[in-house]
């Protein structure tokens, strides 16, 4: 019998409806039965009015039911229009957005780059400690800054003091003067520079009133970037001018007046760089340089670290070695102080976050460099 | 009358045989809870024992004053769905 068919048969229908009706009658006693079941033992078994307290209590936690308000009388909405000052930053912050604005203004939450705050503050506070050491001549090629680079090369070199790559990459670079060292992406591409060997006079001389021009003692090639490059100090240029055309050279723009041929000595390069390593041997220790710069101290403090990958270096003695920072540098006193007036501060530019962030540098320029340093 | 309470005799047993009537009566106890009219119905057992006092009262007590209460408190909503699928079932199921 289908649903459709029920209408037209009157008695059949009202009887089924009856039974339908009985049915349900019976569902419904049924419940309620279970329900007398259920209260009845809850009041013989003694917790049927265990949910009573006294008449106080019980309207302390009545339920509410305004509007506006939930069912514990606690209003929803309260603080979302209420704004808050910022411990850090001291501005006014609307409540709903206060928690994630503490995360990024402090620096501390998962999502606030921390990692690249904490390198902008490392570098402002470095920049200036490294500003001697940019007379590093192995790096006539690069495209970065120099800061930039010998701060991520710390940093590399920092993490990977015992790698086995690390004394390898070394012996590559002392090795090979000029080869494009393009499969390790941590090393610099040297193809860029020029021999000054491979030029004539007249050329060497055009090249120099144009470019940097300083020699890299390493792979004995010029500096191809503008007289104005922060790799190089204009004391080096100098002596680049000196060392190729002859004390007659042309004035560079600030041009100093350091002593010159103290500052080039290719001649005497290997007595200088015994000199240089047997200074470097020593461990140096920032209390020595008392009389040294500050600058000169940062990269003290921090020699200890490059220590190992010293004895090995091959250090040429290059240009602009006369053009370091002026005093002893930490401790040796078997070499007699170089009467070299200091060198004008020189201040690096700031590197490009970005740019940093690319930089991997080996270690062999900051040794080198800092090895300058203190001389 | 006898086809009628034989129509009847059959149809519960068929109810029962297939499970439908214990799921028709859990379907109707969880939307009497749902709804409320349990509460309603503990709230009115509150005061019926109040009035017997708690130590005498009995199911019987219970049961006089609960039952015909509970009926007429069933929510309309409530009643039609259980009628319609009591009819369905019928519709199906029946001879």
């Amino acid at each position: 019998m289908k649903m459709e068919d029920m209408p037209l048969s009157g008695p059949d229908n009202t009887k089924l409806e009856a039974l339908v009706n009985d049915i349900y009658s019976e569902l419904v006693e049924d419940a309620c039965l279970g329900l007398c079941f259920e209260v009845h033992r809850a009041v013989k078994q003694g917790y049927f009015f265990l949910d009573e307290t006294d008449q106080e209590s019980m309207k302390e936690f009545e339920i509410v039911d305004q509007p506006g308000v939930d069912i514990f009388g606690q209003v929803y909405n309260q603080w979302k229009n209420k704004e808050c000052e910022c411990p850090n930053c001291k501005r006014l912050i609307a409540a709903s957005r206060f928690a994630p604005h503490l995360e990024k203004c402090l620096g501390m939450g998962r999502n606030s780059s921390r990692i690249a705050n904490r390198r902008l503050a490392s570098n402002n506070n470095m920049s200036k400690s490294e500003s001697d050491q940019e007379d590093n001549d192995d790096l006539n090629d690069n495209d970065w800054s120099y800061g930039a680079e010998k701060r991520a090369k710390k940093r590399k070199s920092d993490k990977s003091q015992t790698s086995p790559r690390r004394s390898k990459t070394l012996k590559h670079k002392n090795g090979e003067l000029g080869s494009g060292i393009s499969a390790d992406p941590y090393k610099y591409n040297y193809n860029a520079g020029i021999n000054y060997e491979m030029l004539g006079p007249d050329e060497v001389q055009s090249f120099l009133t144009t470019q940097c021009g300083v020699i890299s003692e390493h792979t004995k090639k010029m500096c191809t970037r503008s007289q104005r490059c922060p790799q190089h100090t204009d004391e080096q240029r100098m002596a680049v001018r000196v060392f190729l055309l002859g004390p007659s050279a042309p004035v560079l723009p600030e041009a100093d007046s350091v002593a010159v041929p103290e500052s080039f000595d290719i001649p005497d390069g290997q007595a200088l760089m015994s000199r240089l390593q047997w200074e470097d041997s020593p461990e140096i220790s920032p209390s020595d340089s008392a009389s040294s710069k500050a600058s000169t101290n940062h990269s003290d403090s921090r020699r200890p670290k490059k220590k190992k990958p010293r004895p090995s270096l091959g250090l040429n003695s290059g240009g602009g070695i006369g053009s370091l920072s002026g005093g002893g540098g930490g401790g040796s006193s078997q070499i007699s102080e170089r009467p070299l007036p200091p060198p004008p501060p020189q201040r690096l530019c700031i590197p490009n976050i970005r740019k940093l962030k690319n930089t991997v540098t080996p270690t062999r320029e900051m040794v080198a460099g800092a090895v300058k340093n203190c001389l | 009358m006898n086809k009628e309470s034989r129509l009847k005799a059959t149809i519960n047993q068929r109810l029962t045989e297939l499970g439908e009537r214990e799921r028709l009566k859990e379907l109707l106890r969880a939307k009497l809870t749902e709804c409320g009219w349990k509460d309603q119905m503990k709230a009115h057992c509150k005061e019926v024992i109040r009035e017997k006092g708690l130590e005498h009262v009995t199911v019987e007590d219970l049961v006089v004053e609960i039952t015909p209460k509970g009926r007429a408190l069933v929510p309309d909503s409530v009643k039609k769905e259980l009628l319609q699928r009591i009819r369905a079932f019928l519709a199906q199921h029946a001879a």
